[in-house]
């Protein structure tokens, strides 16, 4: 991965962004974008760059804001971040860009109460489906409610043509 | 044709932990699988919030009873990182060493599994003693065989002398024996071939897509390991092979996994010739200066990632944990479309789950 050149596709499409370089314990950039522009960030990396593994997503709440953050690696490690309102959080997906962004999504959607905006499958992913208490990663008090529960369902017995 | 509906799990004799899915079948071909997880979500990360730094080591080596010493070989250098701490010579090769042992042992405990479910009852047997042989060299280190608690946040907290070192390197050509014969029985073994070649196929194009790491990605062709891309511990300082193969299949997976012990039998009598004297551990603070860090190890399954945040006090502002089985998860419902329902079982296992991992 050229840190450099990903640096400058992203000036090239984002003149406002901030940048900070950390160096442990391997290189690791931060590359911090308003929420509106991770999508469009996402595609130059995969569409132009090629960068297309997604290691992770992390939700933190600040306590004043959500905060994600969207590990790529390739060879080296780069982050890029934005922040969210707790009063309804909301981003658009990178599902159809990176599919294994959708079990990262659903994760930080019940665990954080943000929504994300086309996800195709927007089901909570670990917790229980009789879960009705508070985004369990919000800080207190949280402002929304947990995200509403899609719970899979469950075949009856003596279905089935068995 | 009709079509029914089957569920699996969470509690099934293909599954060794818990997991669902519901499958739809046409006959005996699968056209449709939805799966579930969550089961054994304890809550990890939001219980590191609540602990010091210290704690927490013994919280994430929980995570996995499988690969429990590389959860916190990576929790242990990310949070060394946001100290600043250079960790001893000695510590960094012991810790290796422990990581090269528990690769063995999960890649054989893996070949049992999937020997088992295939009706192949003798490998599994076989697998699971030669397995043995790294388990009672760890338990010989560390006191324990699942959680080893070797790693300390600056350091390891055990030492081994010359006696225990021979004794390893006697053992390890035994073992080295023992998987030179299994692969030997499973390259030749017809019936083998025949309920792994073609079996669970992921294309490159796939792995690169859902994100794929470890192992699994290795046997669809993408050349990817942590160790030698971004060597953390002591991995700058050895020599090894990354195993890729091409096939993407259950077949490609088992190659690569047990010639990848080969590899780490190999790493681990590098690590004992060349143990650096010296000291086990860097005296480190309670304390934790604000910052973040994102620490990465190839854990037995592929790549793991921390994503650690201080905010000043002792205990950390956020502990993120992505493990390598969350992103084969993923790739489940695409493996099984169009797959025999008695290949269930071999798909299952041929990503080698660790749903504890998982679910977290």
């Amino acid at each position: 991965m050229n840190v450099d050149l990903i640096l400058e596709a992203l000036r090239k499409t984002f003149p406002a962004e901030t940048i900070e370089v950390r160096a442990m314990p391997v290189n690791e950039t931060f590359v911090t974008l308003p929420p509106a522009c991770i999508r469009p960030a996402a595609q130059v990396l995969v569409e132009q760059l090629n960068l297309r593994h997604l290691s992770a997503i992390t939700g933190q709440d600040t306590g004043s804001e959500i905060e994600l953050l969207y590990h790529f690696w390739d060879g080296r490690g780069l982050t890029l971040r934005a922040s969210l309102p707790r009063e309804e959080p909301h981003i658009a997906t990178l599902t159809d860009l990176i599919p294994g962004a959708a079990f990262y999504e659903r994760e930080v959607c019940e665990m954080l109460g943000v929504t994300f905006e086309g996800h195709p499958d927007p089901r909570a992913l670990l917790l229980p489906d009789d879960w009705d208490g508070e985004a369990p990663l919000r800080q207190q008090p949280s402002p929304t409610p947990a995200a509403p529960r899609h719970p899979l369902p469950l075949p009856t017995l003596g279905e089935g043509g068995g | 044709m009709t079509r029914m509906t089957i569920p699996i799990g969470p509690q099934h004799p293909a599954l060794k932990e818990p997991l669902s899915f519901l499958l739809t079948v046409e006959g005996e071909r699968i056209v449709e699988s939805v799966l579930r997880m969550g089961y054994v979500h304890r809550g990890i990360e939001r219980i590191c919030q609540n602990r010091n730094y210290v704690q927490n080591v013994h919280v994430v080596e929980r995570v996995c009873g499988i690969c429990s010493h590389i959860h916190t070989t990576t929790y242990c250098q990310g949070v060394e990182a946001l100290l600043g701490l250079e960790v001893p010579p000695r510590a960094l090769c012991l810790r290796t060493l422990l990581c090269e042992l528990e690769r063995i042992h999960s890649h054989l405990l893996w070949m049992g599994v999937l020997a088992e479910l295939i009706g192949f009852t003798t490998i599994f047997m076989y697998a699971w003693r030669d397995r043995e042989i790294v388990l009672d060299i760890m338990e010989e280190l560390s006191g324990g065989r699942v959680a080893h608690a070797v790693n300390v946040i600056g350091g390891v907290r055990i030492d081994l002398d010359a006696e225990m070192s021979h004794s390893i390197l006697v053992r390890l050509d035994e073992l080295e024996r023992q998987i030179e014969t299994l692969l030997g029985v499973i390259q030749h073994e017809r019936t083998f071939r025949a309920r792994t070649r073609g079996v669970g196929h992921l294309s490159a194009e796939q792995v690169r897509r859902y994100c794929v790491v470890g192992p699994t990605a290795r046997a669809s062709g993408v050349d990817v390991d942590l160790r030698r891309d971004a060597p953390y511990a002591a991995y700058d300082q050895l020599d090894f092979r990354v195993i890729t193969a091409e096939e993407g299949d259950v077949w490609a997976r088992t190659m690569v996994r047990l010639l990848e012990t080969i590899e780490s039998l190999h790493l681990c009598r590098q690590l004992l010739a060349e143990l650096p004297q010296g000291a086990l551990t860097v005296r480190a603070p309670r304390r934790v200066p604000p910052g973040e860090v994102v620490s990465r190890g190839e854990a037995p399954r592929g790549e793991l990632v921390y994503y650690i945040r201080s905010d000043g006090s002792d205990k950390p502002a956020r502990v993120k944990i992505r493990t390598p089985t969350l992103t084969t998860l993923i790739t489940l419902p695409d493996q099984l479309r169009d797959v025999n329902t008695a290949d269930v079982p071999a798909v299952l296992a041929g990503v080698d789950l660790c749903i504890a991992c998982a679910d977290r």
